[in-house]
């Protein structure tokens, strides 16, 4: 770990060096341990630290960017002086607003000692719980678990300082009994909130459910959705609707529907990186503070998140979502997505179901069609029939293919609880309930 | 570098590994991109360090640092060792054993005409410009971007084993992309390929005058039918099928995934070991093969980073699967010698098995032969979405543009278009491969596996195919 104090004392070095250009210095770091098993033992585990600071060097409406992952005194220069040869020759950007001046950041603390000092023998403890109760049953435990501190550190020479640390603790397993899988996963702060035996228990129970799988025929089910796997739906309105780029390019659904009844009157969905039920961070890449977004407020279209460059072309500030493209590169992102809870449980939505479907979590989803958000995926790790108000059997996986702006059209159910989860590709870390669909589209089927 | 790869070695063995490896690795990129609505960016960016890798009572332990003093490496020594005990805590029987090795020393580098970082930044501008020009000059185009990928890796690797490697891997490459918008739509075009080369290479893709036919085609598209739902004939273009390749064959025969190795996220395999050299997995017209040795392949290399020299595998033939992608730690389940295709991304990361060049052999059609002799069915090209279960069976892949084919000519445009299906029947269906002429080595620089993620560089050598009665449209 870098610490506050060095981080910034590195980024002022950085800006001494540029002189007669404004400039903006970005570090961030990574401090990341990781332990993964399968087929009852541990095969990977390792431990490494990556760091990238990044220069951007502007001179009018002019910018060059450069970085290093080295933070010798050479190294630094040569990043400066390479930013600057990048900038001579990118030309001017005729919307370039300049580098944004510094807005007060609030200070939160997301850093835990227990989860930043985690020991290898820690996570193997933790791994050989779940192996052991796995074993017991002649079962095969696999997973990860990753454990580590991400530091953020931001400087201009318009005066932005900001520096944020954070732990993160992701433990997670999959179950194997034959080809039926169960699933379960912790993401927290906290390593000492990982509770390894319950992890086991969650998913060894969703593994052995109803051995037999049957087939069921591709067709529209109303659908309880833990949040696993909700939270592979929400994430593309995140990545494709919800950007102020999108937006402005009229990428996304809401782009000429804001003010309009756009999803059902049960849908709110906002952006709170301030919210500690979620990872939060202060600030984002530019050091611009995190602000609240609403996206869909009782179903109707409310906004969008914004980086300083799309702010400035619609004259609004920045709500502090600028996410690192390739090349220096921003664009505006959701960071931590709620979805507001309602007042049912998922056990109060498997008795309300007369026929449907539990799905636990999906796998390599994508988006055919970004204009409908039209998403695409398949279950994996527990699905399961329901009828007249219980579970009667495990499914053989399912493709869906469903418009995730008419999914949330007819959402019928949501839980009065929610946890913080993450997609199968690790997109967003969303605060997310439980929820039940009415008349999801599953297209396909598989052969496990 | 050699004088702390062999420092930290010695320092490895000293506090108990049995066997150590260790690489530097040194990445300068540069992307240069422009587009018409900002000023060209331009960045560069460097990555240095070092990894160790370490056997220690039959358990892996792992450590990566930027810093190479003396200290940094007593350190990441101390720490790998340190980890792989605590691996051994949960080992399975006697632990690992790797296949043998010989000593060698050896240098190998990325054959290269023009180093791409000796253009200047202000030339790859140039370049630039001169396409997104062409593509703006058609009406009705909203937004054009393109770009070049400029990519140096100079790596040294050594083994307690006797290997010690030396490369310089090059890669180039460029890609256009231009927007149409209208009617509360929006229709993109693209086109991307990359390879080990130099700049030679960019220049060879005539990005201009396809920038020009791909905004020809975007504006079309708005006023194109939605690709209608049903079973019918499929003729895919050659970058469909490269990602075709990628998916549901490539990812399949790693032999990890196979053993369950990478469960959790990338998912396991439908491959499983009984099928090695009797399933079916596609048709006679299906032979592959993993050729890291491809000349200008985007997964070409000299040795593995397990020191093990790049190999041609035969994977499929004649339609039979015959050989998994494997590494010195799981080709002895088979009684084998590992076929080379352990790499890491960086310093910083663990070897896996990865992708080399996956490539379907040459037919002796021609597309223009393969259209010709259909009498009704679609051709689809250029990837836009990609969706497979974790056992790689069941497949959604959705495409940028379409045509009907009636009576063996290509007919209207379509949009939207996707097609579905399974691993094994999609193969199975496929008769006709087009031939040398239209084949080539497409670059796909985005394979992500493991945790932590890691996106390599591969390649698939890909000609137009064509597959019988495949459900074709998006059906939601």
């Amino acid at each position: 770990m870098i610490g506050k104090e060095d981080a910034l004392k590195v980024l002022e070095k950085v800006l001494s060096f540029c002189k007669g250009f404004d400039a903006s210095v970005t570090l961030s770091a990574s401090d990341l341990s990781l332990t993964r098993y399968y087929d009852n033992h541990i095969h990977q585990n390792l431990r490494r630290h990556v760091q990238a600071l990044t220069v951007q060097v502007v001179k009018g409406k002019s910018a060059g960017v450069a970085s290093t992952n080295l933070l010798d005194d050479g190294s630094l220069r040569w990043a400066v002086q390479a930013a600057m040869e990048n900038m001579e020759v990118s030309g001017e950007e005729k919307d370039f607003p300049g580098l944004p001046k510094p807005e007060p950041v609030q200070e939160l603390n997301c850093y835990v000692p227990a989860t930043a000092n985690l020991k290898p023998k820690d996570r193997a403890e933790a791994c050989a719980v779940v192996i052991g109760a796995a074993k017991s049953k002649g079962l095969q435990a696999s997973g990860t678990y990753s454990s580590g501190v991400s530091e953020l550190a931001v400087a201009s020479t318009t005066g932005v300082r900001a520096y944020h640390a954070g732990t993160e603790a992701f433990f997670r397993t999959i179950i194997q009994d034959g080809d039926n899988t169960g699933y379960a996963d912790r993401l927290t702060r906290d390593a000492r909130e990982i509770d390894a035996a319950a992890v086991a228990e969650e998913a060894i129970t969703k593994a052995t459910l109803f051995p037999e799988a049957v087939d069921l025929p591709p067709g529209r089910y109303d659908t309880i959705f833990e949040e696993y796997a909700l939270a592979d739906l929400i994430r593309f309105l995140g990545m494709i609707a919800f950007g102020a780029d999108a937006k402005q390019h009229g990428r996304s659904f809401m782009a000429r529907r804001l003010g309009e009844k756009v999803m059902g009157d049960n849908v709110t969905i906002w952006d709170d990186g301030l919210d500690t039920a979620s990872l939060a961070a202060p600030f984002d890449i530019e050091g611009m503070p995190k602000q609240k977004v609403v996206f869909i407020e009782n179903g109707v279209a409310k906004g969008f998140v914004y980086d300083s460059r799309t702010a400035a072309k619609d004259g609004v500030k920045s709500t502090g979502h600028a996410s690192p493209l390739r090349g220096g590169r921003f664009v505006p992102r959701p960071s931590n997505m709620f979805l507001k809870t309602g007042d049912s449980s998922r056990d109060e939505m498997l008795r309300s179901t007369k026929r449907g479907l539990l799905v636990t979590r999906f796998h390599y989803t994508h988006c055919p069609e970004p204009m409908n958000v039209v998403a695409t995926g398949t279950t994996r790790d527990g699905t399961f029939l329901i009828e007249d108000g219980q579970i009667v059997a495990r499914v053989k996986n399912l493709r869906f293919t469903e418009s995730m702006v008419e999914a949330f059209s007819r959402v019928e159910a949501i839980a009065r609880t929610a946890r913080l989860t993450r997609d199968w590709w690790s997109t967003f870390d969303s605060v997310l309930p439980c929820v039940k669909i009415r008349d999801f589209s599953f297209t396909g089927s598989t052969m496990f | 570098m050699l004088t702390e790869l062999n420092r930290i070695l010695g320092l490895a063995q000293k506090l108990g590994a049995e066997y150590a490896d260790a690489r530097y690795v040194s990445i300068t990129q540069e992307p240069v991109s422009v587009s018409t609505d900002g000023a060209p960016q331009i960045s560069v960016s460097k990555s240095t360090g070092l990894g160790l890798r370490v056997l220690v009572d039959g358990a892996w332990g792992f450590s990566a640092t930027p810093y190479l003093d003396p200290r940094s490496l007593e350190k990441t020594a101390d720490e790998a060792v340190k980890i792989a005990y605590a691996s051994a805590l949960c080992k399975k029987g006697d632990g690992v054993s790797l296949a043998p090795m010989e000593p060698k020393r050896a240098r190998w580098q990325t054959p290269c005409k023009v180093d791409p970082f000796s253009l200047k930044p202000e030339e790859k501008v140039k370049f630039l410009i001169d396409v997104v020009e062409s593509a703006k000059k058609v009406p009705g185009v909203f937004r054009a971007t393109a770009s070049i990928m400029s990519y140096r890796e100079e790596k040294e690797f050594m083994s307690t084993d006797g290997r010690q490697i030396e490369q310089t891997i090059i890669h180039s490459g460029g890609s256009v992309s231009v927007m149409a918008r209208g009617d509360g739509d929006v229709q993109s075009r693209s086109f991307a390929d990359y390879a080990g080369g130099g700049f030679e290479f960019v220049e060879s893709l005539d990005l201009k005058s396809k920038a020009e036919t791909l905004a020809d085609e975007a504006v079309k598209l708005l006023k194109a039918p939605v690709c209608p739902t049903g079973v019918t004939d499929m003729v895919m273009g050659g970058s469909m099928v490269a990602l075709q390749i990628h998916e549901s064959c490539g990812h399949p025969i790693e032999l990890d995934r196979v053993v369950g190795q990478e469960a959790t996220f990338a998912g396991t395999s439908f491959l499983t070991p009984e099928k090695k050299g009797s399933f079916r997995y596609g048709s006679p017209s299906v032979n592959i093969v993993a050729d890291a040795t491809s000349p200008g392949g985007l997964g070409s290399f000299g040795y593995d980073d397990e020191g093990v020299e790049a190999q041609r595998v035969d994977i499929i033939k004649e339609g039979i699967f015959t050989d998994y992608l494997t590494s010195r730690e799981l080709a002895p389940l088979f009684d084998q010698e590992s076929n080379g295709t352990m790499r890491a991304v960086g310093w910083e990361n663990i070897p896996l098995i990865r992708m080399t060049n996956i490539n379907l052999e040459p037919g002796d059609w021609t597309l223009d032969e393969i259209i010709k002799d259909t009498k009704e069915g679609i051709f689809v090209d250029t990837p836009r979405s990609w969706s497979l279960d974790d056992k790689r069976l069941n497949f959604h892949f959705g495409q940028e543009i379409a045509y009907e084919i009636k009576d063996g000519s290509l007919g209207r445009m379509l949009k939207n278009a996707a097609y579905t299906g399974m691993t094994p029947e999609l193969w199975n269906s496929c008769d006709a491969v087009a031939g040398k002429d239209e084949w080539r080595i497409w670059g796909t620089p985005g394979c992500a596996k493991g945790e932590p993620v890691q996106v390599i560089h591969v390649g698939h050598g890909a000609a137009p195919a064509r597959f019988r009665k495949v459900k074709v449209g998006v059906e939601a």
